[in-house]
């Protein structure tokens, strides 16, 4: 038996640096399968067993291993989701990518009695045509992760009596992050089914049933609802627009108590011409060719404010909202209001 | 006009003086260029002794930002006078800087 642990010991130095290179391979192959998939996961972990744990195993265990080709976990790749429903995409990405050794593989997370909680987690014997090795990959949520390291670090499996009201806290534990798991899987769940239905309603142009929210915001910029003005003002002194992000709107909008896309939309329905005014009055004699993109909200609201009296105090409420309180939004609320007076919507 | 950088730590502040006119641009937007690179840190424009700003002028502010939101740093736009305050305005450019007094 000493031979043989001898001779696998000596294979193993011999075959590290193809095990190096193999564990590079494999979580490259990972990382662009997720990427493909559109699955996004919080690490890839891998580790190549040192000699000295080997060594360790085959001290302990070693009338079970004959050659190298026995020991499945020489190489070892971790993957961490974020949640417990891309545990199971992984594993199915996994069975895609690789042959799996079912017989050696085990799902931790049907192994816990169903009045026990602990360490949950999925792990597969895999191998691939390339290596002749075989090899683990692991696969566990965030909050899994974290409770098998506190575990770990604990000395819970050490072998060590550890007195029963510490393992009831450390079991309490697990079932507290596992509750916590399902429960984030469940919010993610329902706020994807959320955006879809969001994303829907936008395409459909039922824009008064959306609320305004951050992802119904984010939504409806990508119909681009204030580029025609954008492009009117532009238009006029041959300038160019520079995007710039748009996101602090939604703050503005429903500062100014907007309640949902609908009203958005009859604000660049109803206002634009008003908004090309001020725009024409303030750029149209001078030399600038260039404006952001967010010059077309800001003077649809400026053009709203005005309109419905808001006056003054509404200006530089408005300037407040977009961007922080200070007193200088007073003095560009001032001069607007001076403005005003000259443009032609007010007057009708 | 003049553009004098002065970097301190985590802080790179840049006078700007006089009039960052069409002619004057191509000059500092050169003498600018390498901040971009440095974007990751606090950029602060000081323009208090910065008297009228053209397309060009901002077009270089707006590079800086650019950067900076790329690298994560930011740009604060300090001591602006009313007239450079409105043509900010004017353009949509007011809220794009995060404006000291």
């Amino acid at each position: 038996m000493v031979n043989s642990a001898n001779a696998i010991l000596k294979e193993y130095k011999e075959k590290l640096p193809l095990f190096h290179e193999q564990e590079k391979i494999l979580k490259q192959e990972l990382t662009a399968a997720f990427e493909k998939a559109g699955l996004h996961v919080a690490a890839i972990e891998s580790r190549v067993k040192s000699y000295e744990s080997l060594e360790g195993k085959l001290r302990l265990k070693g009338s079970k291993y004959h050659s190298l080709a026995d020991i499945t976990d020489i190489m070892g790749v971790r993957v961490i989701t974020y949640y417990v429903d891309d545990v199971d995409r992984v594993a199915s990405l996994v069975e895609r990518l690789f042959t799996v050794d079912w017989e050696n593989s085990v799902d931790k997370r049907k192994l816990l009695e169903i009045d026990s909680f602990g360490y949950l987690s999925l792990h597969y014997i895999c191998s691939t045509p390339s290596f002749p090795y075989r090899f683990e990959v692991q696969m566990r949520t965030l909050l899994q992760h974290a409770w098998a390291n506190m575990d770990h670090d604990t000395g819970y499996k050490s072998g060590v009596e550890i007195p029963s009201r510490y393992l009831r806290s450390m079991s309490r534990m697990a079932g507290l992050l596992e509750l916590v798991d399902e429960e984030f899987s469940k919010i993610h769940v329902e706020l994807a089914d959320y955006r879809r239905r969001v994303q829907a309603l936008v395409a459909s142009g039922n824009l008064s049933d959306v609320p305004l929210d951050g992802d119904s915001f984010r939504s409806y910029l990508e119909l681009k609802p204030f580029d025609a003005l954008n492009k009117r003002i532009a238009k006029m002194n041959q300038a160019e627009i520079q995007e710039v992000p748009l996101g602090q709107y939604l703050t503005v909008f429903k500062g100014l108590g907007f309640q949902n896309l609908g009203d958005i939309a009859d604000l660049v329905k109803e206002y634009s011409e008003a908004a090309f005014q001020i725009a024409c009055y303030q750029i149209g004699l001078t030399d600038l060719d260039i404006i952001a993109s967010s010059l077309g909200p800001q003077d649809l609201c400026i053009a709203y404010v005005l309109k419905k009296g808001g006056g003054r105090v509404g200006l530089k409420y408005f300037f407040d909202l977009l961007n922080g309180q200070s007193e200088s939004n007073a003095s560009i609320a001032d001069m607007l209001m001076e403005q005003a007076a000259d443009l032609p919507f007010m007057n009708q | 006009m003049e553009a004098k950088i002065l970097e301190n730590n985590a802080v790179i502040t840049v006078e700007l003086i006089g009039r960052l006119d069409t002619a004057a641009a191509q000059e500092v937007s050169e003498k600018l260029l390498p901040l971009q690179e440095k974007a990751d840190r606090t950029i602060v424009l000081d323009c208090s002794q910065l008297n009228y700003i053209s397309s060009s002028g901002l077009r270089i502010f707006l590079a800086l930002r650019k950067a900076s939101a790329v690298k994560g740093g930011k740009v604060i736009v300090k001591s602006i006078n009313d007239d450079i305050r409105t043509v900010f305005m004017m353009t949509g450019f007011l809220n794009l800087f995060e404006i000291e007094a």
